[in-house]
């Protein structure tokens, strides 16, 4: 799977979880600082990467990810 | 001033008084933390501009919301930053560009948590200096400010507390609001209340400074849990209270002795951090109080009422038990009952009824009304004799409560004496004491509170100009060769120093050390004690050996030159059978120091407030209580003179149960000067003379052992 794929979808996901437009999304993004997410949507957003990718992810790590770059970077590797 | 101060405290100003404040990070969630933070803020009457910084929300409690910072147009004096730890540096960062200068970053997950958490706080101290801005916080609970001018709630704090003249700087948000429901209890006001977290820029240093020229201030409450720079707030309390009179009352928690249970000297061990910081308090003026009642107590007396002139006190009581526990108190806090003049005693006479006291305490018997306390508080205060009143009242069936209450606010407005209250009780006295409480009488529910509060109020105002001591004689001090000793010492890679060196490094100091040599051969220790007075006493120098007595290494009483022959052969053969293990660096032949009362002296550094000295009696004054008195250095004569002082087997000194009074002047002289070998000698690390004999008058003092870590 290429990264524009992964980013793609995972844009996908954090436009369902946080509620807005996906053309508000841009790469560097920040989720809270920039999306807003709070705690709870940081956490559904690991929920919507895990089954949109049908991957298991290490929540202390994925909490760590900030921006929609850092998701793509993240999940590609997972993915491999 | 220096730049870096003016710029802080140009940015508290901003942080107190803004025009504009903006919430980044804001929510529309009720009972979360952004959105109790705006609410607020609104609900106090801000007077000034609010902007709620939101990514998602347009409007928040109906006020325009933006999504950065920067796209305000407007300028921003304050924002208040409310993200998860992990984005704090982002918004912290627009806040510099957009040229703000005063944040308060309520946001936890910094230092307190370590691990990543430290990395963030760096950075936001990086930040912080590249755009020249203040914050405070992280990990706090936010500011207030009282002044109508102002009215800022920038905290998550339930309530706005009542305008007032107390400063309150916690380093905990928890406590800050539990001590705002307390003080909202008791009508006790702020005039600014800061929870100041982490203290990662702003600290209670530069909060101190700030509230010191601060006009609505007239006490400052400070609730510590460390303090980071010991000498700095030691350095703002001292300048405080000489230039302003503003009191200061602090709470530190953490009195354990974790911390001295590594100490490799018995100073080290005795002198916790704790002890320290309590030395270190007193030496600045600062008060200490053990719990949050103690410290209101406090701080309303000297807040609501003028400070004693002196420390006589009337008791008008309506009960004859209370007005005796007062006395009590009274006596037990060092106060004294006032002796009324002869005006007042006749006026009680003619005035108050046969059956009354009218000798302090005056007792204004049970039926006492309104008009009966009235006659009685007012004289009191009229006498000449007397620098405060204490009012007593029991409620019995008849007591107007609530009329005397009042009666004891309109004397009180019109002399400028102190008056406390005590009204005895719970619910009947309750809208009694919420009178007084409101009127900002000083009440307490037990008059032991009551009289702690005066003689606490009355020792501050006695003692308003904390001198700072020279603590250098700077006569017979050759710091040259102690600092050679040392760093000798240091290259070949001790960690202590040996006896016969550490008494050449106190000499060099002037400290009262015997004659001394140490010899290499029976013959050289002969030639040492002839040249030194008989008797001598005989030690051996081992590295190896901490107790001499247990391997027969020492040797008393020497009266000879045959005799200290006899005697090194005695310790070199006991030692070698002993101790086969044992490297002898030689045997030190010193003059016998006569009998006298044995002390202890030491040295230790303290992480947060340096070099301090610590006094004690030697023996089981040590050993078991614990009895000793530390100060931090330079310490000079009356520092010295209080240390001895303050040791509760101080009597010793001056000669109880028939022995001679100290030489306490080399006493005082020794301290000194080995608070100067502290000051300038950074090698040691900690020392410990024990024991020093002190002699009676004018015979001095001398070092009998003495061990110093390097």
């Amino acid at each position: 799977m290429c990264s524009s794929d992964v980013q793609s979808r995972v844009m996908k996901v954090m436009a369902n979880v946080l509620k807005i437009d996906e053309a508000e999304i841009s790469p560097d993004a920040n989720f809270i600082f920039d999306l807003g997410a709070d705690s709870a949507q940081s956490l559904e957003l690991i929920a919507g990467f895990e089954e949109e990718f049908d991957i298991e992810m290490d929540e202390d790590k994925a909490l760590e990810i900030q921006t929609v770059a850092d998701a793509v970077v993240f999940i590609t590797e997972y993915v491999k | 001033m220096s730049l870096s101060e003016e710029k802080t405290k140009a940015n508290l100003q901003k942080i107190f008084y803004p025009e504009s404040v903006a919430i980044i990070g804001a929510n529309k969630v009720p009972g979360t933390v952004p959105h109790d933070i705006i609410l607020n803020i609104l609900k106090t009457d801000f007077q000034g501009i609010v902007y709620p910084v939101s990514p998602r929300e347009k409007f928040i409690a109906g006020v325009k919301s933006y999504k950065y910072i920067v796209d305000i147009e407007d300028p921003v004096d304050l924002a208040i930053l409310v993200f998860p730890s992990s984005v704090c540096h982002l918004a912290l960062e627009q806040c510099g560009k957009k040229g703000i200068k005063a944040v308060i970053i309520i946001s936890a997950g910094f230092k307190e948590v370590g691990g990543k958490g430290i990395m963030r706080e760096k950075q936001l101290q990086e930040i912080a200096e590249k755009y020249d801005m203040s914050f405070i916080g992280p990990n706090c609970l936010g500011v207030i400010n009282t002044d109508k001018r102002t009215n800022l709630n920038a905290s998550f704090a339930r309530k706005m507390p009542e305008e007032g003249s107390i400063g309150f700087l916690s380093q905990s948000g928890a406590l800050c609001t539990a001590v705002l429901d307390y003080a909202q209890s008791k009508h006790i006001g702020f005039s600014k209340f800061v929870s100041f977290g982490n203290k990662a820029d702003i600290s209670e240093i530069d909060l101190l400074y700030y509230l010191k020229d601060d006009p609505q201030t007239k006490v400052i409450l400070l609730y510590l849990e460390e303090v980071s720079d010991g000498r700095a707030l030691m350095k703002a309390a001292r300048n405080i209270i000489n230039e302003t009179g503003k009191p200061i009352l602090a709470l530190k928690s953490g009195r354990t002795s974790e911390g001295a249970s590594a100490a490799a000297s018995h100073t080290g061990s005795l002198a916790g951090s704790d002890e320290i910081c309590d030395a270190a308090m007193k030496q600045s003026g600062i008060i200490r109080c053990n719990n949050i009642d103690e410290m209101f107590n406090k701080a309303i007396a000297m807040t609501y009422q003028p400070l004693p002139k002196n420390n006589r006190v009337a008791i008008i009581t309506n009960a004859g038990g209370p007005g005796v526990l007062t006395t009590d108190a009274a006596i037990h806090e060092g106060l004294q009952l006032a002796h009324f003049s002869d005006q007042t005693t006749t006026f009680f006479k003619k005035s108050l009824p046969t059956t009354a006291n009218i000798k302090n305490p005056v007792d204004v018997i049970g039926d006492a009304r309104a008009e009966r306390y009235n006659v009685a508080v007012s004289q009191s205060l009229k006498d000449v004799n007397v620098d405060g009143v204490f009012v007593i009242l029991t409620p019995q069936s008849m007591t107007d409560i609530d009329t005397i209450a009042r009666e004891i606010a309109m004397v009180n407005s019109q002399y400028n004496k102190p008056v406390y209250v005590s009204f005895m009780g719970e619910s009947d006295v309750a809208s009694g004491i919420d009178i007084l409480q409101r009127n900002k009488i000083p009440h307490y529910s037990l008059p032991e509170s009551m009289c702690s509060a005066f003689a606490c109020a009355y020792n501050f105002a006695s003692h308003k100009q904390i001198e700072i001591e020279k603590g250098d004689l700077d006569a017979h001090v050759d710091k040259k060769k102690a600092h050679n000793i040392l760093d000798n010492a240091i290259k070949e890679g001790r960690k202590y120093l040996p006896e016969y060196m550490a008494v050449d490094v106190l000499e060099s100091y002037g400290l009262p050390v015997k004659k001394h040599g140490l010899a290499k051969s029976s013959d050289e220790a002969a030639s040492i004690a002839k040249k030194i007075e008989f008797p001598v006493v005989m030690k051996v120098m081992s590295d190896q050996i901490v107790h001499k007595f247990d391997v027969k290494g020492v040797v008393l009483n020497i009266n000879s030159a045959d005799k200290a022959r006899e005697a090194y052969d005695s310790i070199i053969r006991n030692v070698t059978e002993l101790k086969p293990e044992a490297k002898i660096d030689g045997v030190l032949v010193t003059e016998m120091i006569p009998k006298g009362q044995e002390v202890i002296l030491g040295i230790k550094r303290d992480p947060s407030f340096g070099p301090v000295v610590m006094f004690g009696l030697g023996g089981i004054f040590v050993e078991i209580f614990k009895d000793v008195s530390f100060r931090v250095l330079p310490v000079g004569k009356n520092d010295a003179l209080s240390m001895l002082e303050e040791i509760k087997s101080s009597p010793l000194l001056h000669g109880a149960r028939g022995t001679k009074p100290s030489d306490i002047e080399s006493l005082q002289e020794t301290i000194i000067r080995l608070g100067q070998m502290a000051m300038e000698c950074p090698q040691i690390r900690e020392l410990d003379i024990n024991p020093l004999i002190v002699l009676s008058d004018h015979d001095g003092c001398y070092v009998a052992d003495a061990k110093i870590m390097l």
